[in-house]
């Protein structure tokens, strides 16, 4: 088990190193220069842009601009973001727990959802119940993210006006409000953002988790629990729902690129203002230290999270950790 | 205070006509009604699209940077809604109660009004204008507005409250130069943090300013609330509470707008104007902008930029092409009946506009009569060729801006019938912007949003614009422009300075270095409740202290007062 895990996690260094080495590269060879978009107005000379440059060490040749920047990750430091004008490491002291509570919540719902929904439809294959989920998951998992956080804030914020439209809290009223209000204004403001993207991750886990338990349900030990007097849908519940746990489990590490992803274009739409939002903002105006540390932040949590799956996996399963 | 200068009586008659005229044909959103007594309280919450990056006036980038930090500071003086930039008689005072011109005219002495104060409670003083100014000319501040007060020598300090300004150069432009330039910051807040540290320093953060509002909470990505300075000495602004909320994403911004969660929607589309119509608490105000937008054709090859392009160097050739380009109905199919025509080199918001200056028509039958007067002959599939190569080229436009697509899509078309082939290349911004300083568009969708100042023509427009710092992207050059563009920038006869631009602006448009095509209408969304006043064409912010909401029509967060934010 030590080996398999100093292997495994030997393996996510060198992914966090690769992609992260990789959008440093890019970012910069990408056309349009950071400082130019930055300082756009006809009357600014080439003399302060350069100051401008030079301020950020963009004057440097790459190779060097890379070493520094290691550097100073070494040291703990993420650099200063010169679109934002602040340190990264305080641009993601406040973004990154508002996507972590957005993301948390909705992968927590979208197992929640995703396994009950497997559940039901498994419970009788190719029944109504079965064919009528799987059209609504069919619909979900195939439509493209944006589009469904649009259409639930145009339903829902604007022609049946239930929810707020974005952010994270009412910009006004807030401070205003009691401690009970004030918790309510929050669960009111997360509904839409945690439930759209609860629901686009939820489909897939639910045609994941039919599938497995599909798998199990003709298994020896399952006719034995029937033939014990246990009725189908207990012992499908019981025994088999544990079984057909792993692949979700495994589902669960796949889950995070995704869910990231998604949660770009939901914190748009809903202008929640998390690491999405700051890292597309950050490439439009070409902030390398910004999308660097961006991209470091994500793949070290898709990493980690993969490997914790790994783990998860391999502690349910003695198979694995024998085999490994 | 008056500037001497020498104002004839047929100048004074004929600048008064030019003012008569201009009131005319005036767009500028119109009050709706009067504040009265009581009328002062409310919230205002604008959804925008940008978060502030920095809020001192010195190193400002971005158009919400500005917004900001021009409610948060004040100028010695005020420029007037007229954006005349020539002399001092459209200014009225600021930090300055009054001003005297030197008789030499290369110095001014501003008398600061000694009721003036920081948000902090330091008074304001002339060494805080000194300060200002020193900060912008320090190299290792990099402050973007350095080159725009190159004329002024330095500031000295006579006493506590009186600043004199010195001038290298006696420019008509010259009290403009500095009092719209130079927005005075306090040194005692600022002056610990060295210059080369600025940029990064959470000083410029704080927003500690002389203007009627003051910063209360910003959270960065968020949110930025400013609240009424009530002792200003200026008087505290109508409202309480100006919230700016950041939504990235426009329709989300548009939503929070419609859902009432703002009460004011920046740079409303045009889509959403039919929506509006029907709408009972919002409606949409329109205000004079100094943007235009426009087709620029590359007068050099880009391969080889010592070399006339091999199209677009021909001055029949551009000619042709602009008569190709029926604008009008353009402008119709892009906007509907809400757009703007560009006349020319000039927005229509300048005082040196003039749209009834000689237009190229639209005229197909002549631009294929020039276009085979240019030996471009029409080949097998329809595109003109000469000597081999084919009348087709790259049409560079920024992925960022729906309309520059939607025109490009539409000059495609209308090239395209008199055998000119067009290739859209459409990239992000900064590769867009890239390709303009690099000045390898062979045509480009550009836009331009000039400051008030006559100097701002020269950047785009004369030879001194070609290259290195300057926005003539298509390296357009005419020695006949140069001339009546200088003599515009150094005439201190407003009739003169008039007449010279619109000479040099009718040579531009004979040329064709460019098609004009419309001026990008400017309008917002206002929540009905909140009555607004004449607004100015560089910022419909700056009568935002003004904006009131009646008693009568406060909804529950009008009425929280100016209780400290939690």
């Amino acid at each position: 088990m030590g080996g398999f895990l100093a292997r495994r996690f030997l393996q996510a260094v060198s992914v966090v190193f690769s992609v992260t080495t990789l959008t440093f590269v890019l970012i910069h060879m990408a056309p349009g220069d950071p400082i130019m978009v930055a300082l756009q107005s006809p009357n600014i000379t080439e003399p302060v842009r350069a100051q401008w440059r030079a301020s950020f060490g963009l004057d440097r040749p790459l190779g060097e601009q890379y070493l520094r920047w290691m550097a100073s990750i070494a040291r703990g430091d993420l650099g200063f973001s010169f679109s934002l004008r602040r340190p990264v490491h305080d641009v993601f002291a406040d973004a990154l727990p508002r996507t972590l509570v957005l993301t948390g919540l909705a992968l927590v719902l979208a197992f929640a959802i995703g396994i009950i929904v497997g559940v039901l439809q498994a419970e009788r294959p190719g029944g109504s119940r079965d064919r009528g989920l799987g059209r609504v998951l069919l619909v979900l998992y195939s439509v493209p993210d944006f589009w469904l956080a649009l259409l639930a804030l145009v339903l829902f914020a604007y022609r049946f006006p239930v929810l707020p439209a974005g952010g994270m809290v009412d910009p006004v009223m807030h401070d205003y409000l009691t401690f009970s209000g004030r918790v309510a204004d929050r669960l009111r403001h997360l509904v839409l953002p945690v439930a759209t993207l609860a629901l686009l991750t939820a489909a897939g886990i639910a045609r994941y988790q039919r599938a497995a338990l599909l798998d199990v349900v003709h298994a020896d030990w399952m006719r034995t629990a029937v033939a014990k007097g246990l009725s189908w849908r207990v012992a499908l519940r019981r025994h088999a729902l544990r079984n057909a746990l792993l692949p979700v489990i495994t589902l669960a590490s796949l889950s995070l690129p995704a869910l990231a992803a998604g949660a770009v274009f939901v914190e748009r739409v809903f202008s929640w203002p998390g690491m999405g939002n700051v890292t597309v903002t950050a490439i439009a105006a070409r902030d390398s230290p910004l999308v660097t540390a961006g991209v470091l932040l994500i793949s070290t949590v898709v990493a980690v999270g993969s490997l914790m799956a790994d783990v998860g996996v391999a502690l349910a399963d003695p198979r694995i950790r024998v085999a490994s | 205070m008056p500037h001497p200068l020498r104002v004839s009586g047929l100048t004074a008659v004929l600048s008064m006509l030019v003012l008569a005229l201009a009131a005319c044909t005036d767009r500028t959103a119109q009050p709706t009604a009067s504040a009265g007594a009581g009328d002062e309280g409310g919230t205002i919450v604008i959804s925008t699209a940008a978060d502030a990056g920095s809020l001192l006036p010195t190193l400002v980038t971005s158009i919400t940077d500005r917004e900001v930090t021009d409610l948060l500071f004040d100028r010695l003086a005020e420029i007037g809604y007229s954006l005349n930039t020539v002399g001092d008689k459209d200014f009225s005072p600021q930090l300055a109660e009054r001003w005297e011109w030197a008789s030499d005219s290369m110095s001014i002495v501003f008398h600061i009004n000694p009721k003036a104060r920081w948000h902090d409670g330091a008074p304001v003083r002339a060494s805080d204008v000194r300060y200002s100014f020193g900060l912008i000319r320090d190299s290792t501040v990099g402050s973007p507005i350095a080159s725009l007060v190159s004329n002024v020598d330095s500031v000295s300090v006579r006493d506590s409250l009186t600043a004199v300004v010195w001038y290298k150069h006696h420019v008509p432009e010259q009290f403009y130069d500095f009092v719209y330039q130079v927005v005075v910051v306090p040194e005692h807040i600022l002056s610990n943090t060295p210059g080369a540290q600025l940029k990064s320093a959470d000083v410029t953060r704080r927003g500690i300013g002389s203007g009627q509002f003051r910063l209360a909470k910003w959270e960065p990505g968020v949110r930025l609330e400013l609240v009424a300075d009530t002792a200003n000495y200026r008087g505290r602004p109508k409202v309480d509470r100006i919230l700016f909320l950041v939504s990235p994403d426009y329709n989300a911004a548009a939503t929070r707008f419609f859902s009432g969660e703002a009460d004011v929607l920046e740079g409303l589309r045009a889509d959403l104007i039919p929506k509006m119509a029907t709408d009972t608490t919002r409606r949409v105000i329109r205000f004079p902008s100094l943007n235009y937008s426009y087709l620029r054709f590359n007068a050099v090859d880009p391969t080889a930029p010592s070399r006339p392009h091999p199209i677009f160097g021909d001055r029949a050739v551009r000619r042709a092409l602009s008569m190709a380009i029926d604008r009008r109905a353009m402008l119709r199919n892009v906007f509907d009946t809400i757009g703007h025509l560009a006349y020319g080199p000039f927005p229509t918001a300048s005082s040196l506009a003039d749209s009834t200056l000689s237009q190229l028509p639209y005229d197909t039958m002549q631009a294929r009569a020039l276009l085979n007067g240019a030996g471009w002959r029409v080949g097998p599939d329809g595109i003109r060729v000469k000597n081999g190569r084919r009348l087709e080229f790259a049409l560079a436009t920024p992925s960022s801006s729906a309309i520059r697509h939607q025109y490009a899509v539409l000059i495609q078309d209308a090239l395209r019938r008199v055998g000119a082939a067009v290739r859209i290349d459409e990239s992000d911004f900064p590769s867009f912007t890239a390709g303009q300083l690099a000045r390898t568009h062979d045509a480009e969708m550009g836009s331009y949003n000039p400051d008030p100042s006559v100097s701002a023509l020269r950047q785009s427009w004369a030879t001194a614009g070609i290259g290195g710092d300057g926005q003539n992207y298509g390296s357009y050059s005419n020695p006949v422009v140069d001339a009546l563009i200088d003599s515009a920038m150094t005439s201190f006869d407003a009739a003169r300075t008039e007449d010279f631009a619109h000479r040099a602006f009718n040579r531009i448009i004979q040329d064709a270095p460019a098609v004009w095509l419309y001026e990008n209408p400017s309008m917002a969304g206002v929540a009905r409740r909140i009555h607004t006043t004449r607004i100015r064409a560089d910022g419909y912010w700056s009568g935002l202290a003004d904006w009131f909401i009646p008693a009568a029509e406060r909804t529950a967060r009008d009425r929280l007062g100016l209780r400290p934010t939690p």
